[in-house]
């Protein structure tokens, strides 16, 4: 009975004049800087990450510009150096890891668990505080000053020989550290303690499941590269020398404790966007998603196998071999649980009610772009192969496949899908189908010429290469325009859709879950009435012959 | 005692619950010390590294550590232990008093230990065990690798003293909040969750003394 009263109340239509929804519940700048509402500090992430996405996209487009001709006549090496530092510093640091967790998993969480808000709502907004304090002043260094050292900050490069602002840029991403570390702690406990009455872990939706898994990444993880990045700022302030092998350190120490966290990070990255495509295909197939348990065991094997494979980063550096033949076996061992993840979405989308709409497009792009970049991991997974393409363009396209691909697409998807519940606004369908289907296009022109390039042996990181290379990169460089376009008109067309766009109803896309049962946006708590959770997840209608 | 006050905890706008939120705080704790850990046991493994590439660099410059100072020092943050909880023992009572007067003595204790690291710093510095100092050179026995030991051992007992700095600030804080009546009937969980965190800072420092003076010796 209670099932009943739950899933049929439905909440008064949208209207402005409406008082209890979380947008229009004040309207002060203040208000949004001082809020401790989730769904506000989720927006107030969306924004700042949206920007510093911009920034970071600029400088991309400056290195592909650099790169359509072979002499490297646009910019002199030292701006080739820092535009490149730029756009990875901000893209991997300041937009990939915040993304999908701080902007959605912010909103959503409490949401999807029946919860008025995260366990600790001042934490939240003090992690956004952290995390723009720490960003934007990497972000002044990195454009004013230059940095030259790449994302990833190895030494003796960074300790020794560059000569530009690399302790203020370790600084501000050290701070950002201890941000993704509150959030990470936060949603543990609000995962642990919050959920509604009712809400049994295997009742949760898989993007909650995703969430506390990066979040258990971003505890355990994040840490070990604090203390990295710590000894760097000591070792270039003070030459204390636990990375210079003259002083009796070791360089490679450095990667070692690098990679801890930096493979995990690519978890913190694709785990997140994994939850987003699991909650959009079920909704745009209309049918429960296949294989729940093992997409949720799945997710906690990812996370757990993400952190012993972080040597494969390190093949070529003398590392010894039996630790590489483990590493290398162990990378191949991640192919498992990401496979089931990829049939397991397959099989959902296999004879279901499909809608094409536009995060459905963008999901379906996510499963080819993820299978394409997941399986050339296997290549670099392979010892033999990785001396030969190791820092080469194979390894650029390889993970602009897993991060734009991956996580890019389902951010966009979940943008998209959610954009009504988090506005109240509907988007305009057909330009969001356009911009989907130019991402994609843009996107394989651009990153599939550079598996090639990469496989012919041009390195990553070089503005000066040979003639015969021109062609491809041309081409690559040309699809970026197109990707560009496909970035630029959601931007447009989004905020037109915050004044002029239909208004959304609670759940417009006729999906399952708690936070389609509240009202679109949803009111300051969530729930009018807290919920009571008596339903299996994904429970869409089954049919006839159907087995799930 | 006669002072008992009843205990208790303000519920917060997003929970349903006491126990709720008490369950949230301390899995929240732990989840932070959790965190720290990692942050710590990063610096534990370059010393086990170091340890393992210049084994005879590394006892050189642990033999000018000075042992005693710090044992006497894990006695003393061990003695503060003891009194935080006494504090958290006498906070479920409700002996609000007694409680106050167990934390002032913890951060006494814990004040008393960064004097004591105060004065090895500067007992170092005289000694010339300086070797980050640029125009200090170092003037003891061992070579590079001695020196990045023993800058090492700066890193981690800085780091260590940073925690129990903020720790003793922290606690002085809540002992001044917990003069008022009727702080018990709010706020008892605080005591709790703090507790954790000081003899988390207290086991660091147990092993910060096991790994850095003690296994090199
Ligand atoms: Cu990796």
């Amino acid at each position: 009975m209670t099932d009943v009263a739950m899933r049929e109340r439905t909440p008064p239509p949208a209207t402005l004049d409406r008082p209890l929804d979380y947008l229009h519940d004040a309207h002060t700048l203040r208000s949004w800087l001082f809020t401790i509402d989730h769904k506000r500090i989720g927006i107030l992430y969306l924004i700042a990450i949206t920007a510093f996405f911009i920034i970071g996209a600029v400088a991309a487009g400056l290195v592909r510009l650099a790169l359509v001709v072979p002499d490297g006549q646009i910019f002199t090496n030292d701006t080739y150096n820092k535009l490149f530092t730029i756009h990875g510093v901000v893209m991997v640091w300041f937009f990939l890891i915040p993304s999908i967790p701080a902007t959605f998993g912010n909103f959503l969480l409490p949401l999807m668990i029946g919860a008025k808000d995260l366990a600790f709502p001042r934490l939240n907004l003090l992690s956004w505080y952290v995390f723009m304090t720490g960003a934007v002043f990497t972000l002044a260094t990195v454009v004013i000053g230059g940095v030259d050292t790449g994302w990833t900050f190895y030494a003796p490069l960074s300790t020794t020989f560059s000569n530009t602002w690399v302790v203020p840029a370790l600084i501000g991403v050290i701070v950002v550290g201890f941000s993704s570390i509150l959030t990470g702690l936060n949603f543990v406990v609000t995962v642990h303690t919050m959920r509604a009455p009712g809400m049994h872990w295997f009742r949760m939706p898989i993007f909650v499941w995703t969430m506390y898994a990066t979040s258990l990444i971003f505890l355990l993880a994040t840490p070990v590269i604090t203390m990295a990045l710590i000894l760097l700022v000591m070792e270039r302030a003070f030459g204390i020398g636990v990375f210079d092998p003259a002083l009796g350190g070791d360089p490679v120490l450095f990667e070692h404790l690098f990679w801890f966290y930096s493979h995990p990070a690519v978890y913190i990255m694709v785990l997140p966007g994994m939850g987003v495509i699991s909650e959009i295909i079920p909704a745009f197939a209309q049918k429960k998603i296949f294989g729940y348990k093992f997409i949720c065991y799945a997710t906690i094997g990812l996370a757990s196998i993400t952190f012993f494979v972080w040597g494969h980063h390190m093949f070529v550096n003398g590392q010894s071999e039996y630790a590489s033949l483990a590493f290398s076996f162990l990378s191949f061992a991640v192919a498992v649980p990401s496979a089931v993840k990829v049939y397991n979405w397959t099989a959902t989308i296999h004879k279901g009610d499909i809608h094409l709409d536009t995060p459905m497009l963008y999901a379906m792009g996510y499963i080819g772009l993820f299978v394409l970049g997941g399986l050339t991991g296997l290549f670099l997974a392979t010892l033999a192969i990785d001396e030969h393409i190791h820092d080469t363009y194979f390894v650029v396209a390889h993970f602009h496949y897993i991060m734009v691909g991956g996580t890019m697409l389902a951010f966009l998807g979940g943008l998209h899908f959610w954009w009504p519940k988090f506005t109240g606004r509907m988007y305009p369908e057909v330009w969001g189908r356009i911009s989907a289907l130019l991402i994609f296009l843009g996107f394989n022109v651009t990153f599939f010429p550079q598996f090639i390039l990469g496989y012919l042996g041009m390195p990553r990181r070089y503005h000066v290469y040979p003639h015969e290379f021109q062609l491809l990169n041309i081409l690559s460089s040309a699809g970026s325009t197109i990707l560009a376009v496909g970035y630029i008109f959601p931007m447009i067309y989004l905020l037109w859709s915050l004044w002029f766009g239909k208004r959304a109803p609670s759940d417009p896309w006729n999906a399952k879950g708690l936070e389609w049962t509240t009202s679109s946006p949803p009111p300051k708590h969530n729930f009018i009435v807290p919920p009571i959770v008596d339903f299996e997840p994904y429970d869409y209608p089954v049919k006839a012959g159907e087995s799930v | 005692m006669s002072d008992r006050a009843a205990i208790g905890v303000e519920l917060a706008e997003q929970f349903t619950d006491v126990a709720q939120q008490r369950r949230a705080a301390t899995l929240g704790m732990w989840s932070w010390l959790l965190t720290e850990l990692l942050l710590f046991a990063a610096l534990f493994l370059i010393a086990l590294v170091l340890r393992i590439l210049h084994p005879d660099s590394v006892r050189e410059a642990a033999h000018h550590l000075k042992f005693w100072i710090g044992a006497t020092n894990t006695a003393v943050l061990i003695c503060s232990s003891l009194t935080m909880s006494g504090a958290i023992v006498t906070s479920r009572l409700g002996w609000q008093r007694a409680m106050v007067r167990c934390m002032l003595a913890t951060a006494a204790l814990g004040s008393l230990f960064l004097v004591f690291k105060g004065y090895e710093y500067y007992q170092d510095y005289i000694e010339h065990m300086t070797p980050f100092l640029a125009w200090r050179p170092y003037e003891l026995s061992g070579d590079r690798a001695s020196q990045l030991y023993v800058s090492l051992y700066y890193v981690a007992t800085a780091l260590h003293a940073f925690h129990l700095t903020t720790g003793v600030a922290i606690l002085l804080g809540l002992a001044w909040q917990a003069r008022a009546n009727g702080y018990l009937q709010r706020h008892q969980n605080r005591i709790e969750i703090y507790g954790l965190y000081w003899h988390f800072i207290d086991l660091m420092w147990i092993m910060v003394f096991t790994i850095i003076y003690v296994m090199n010796r």
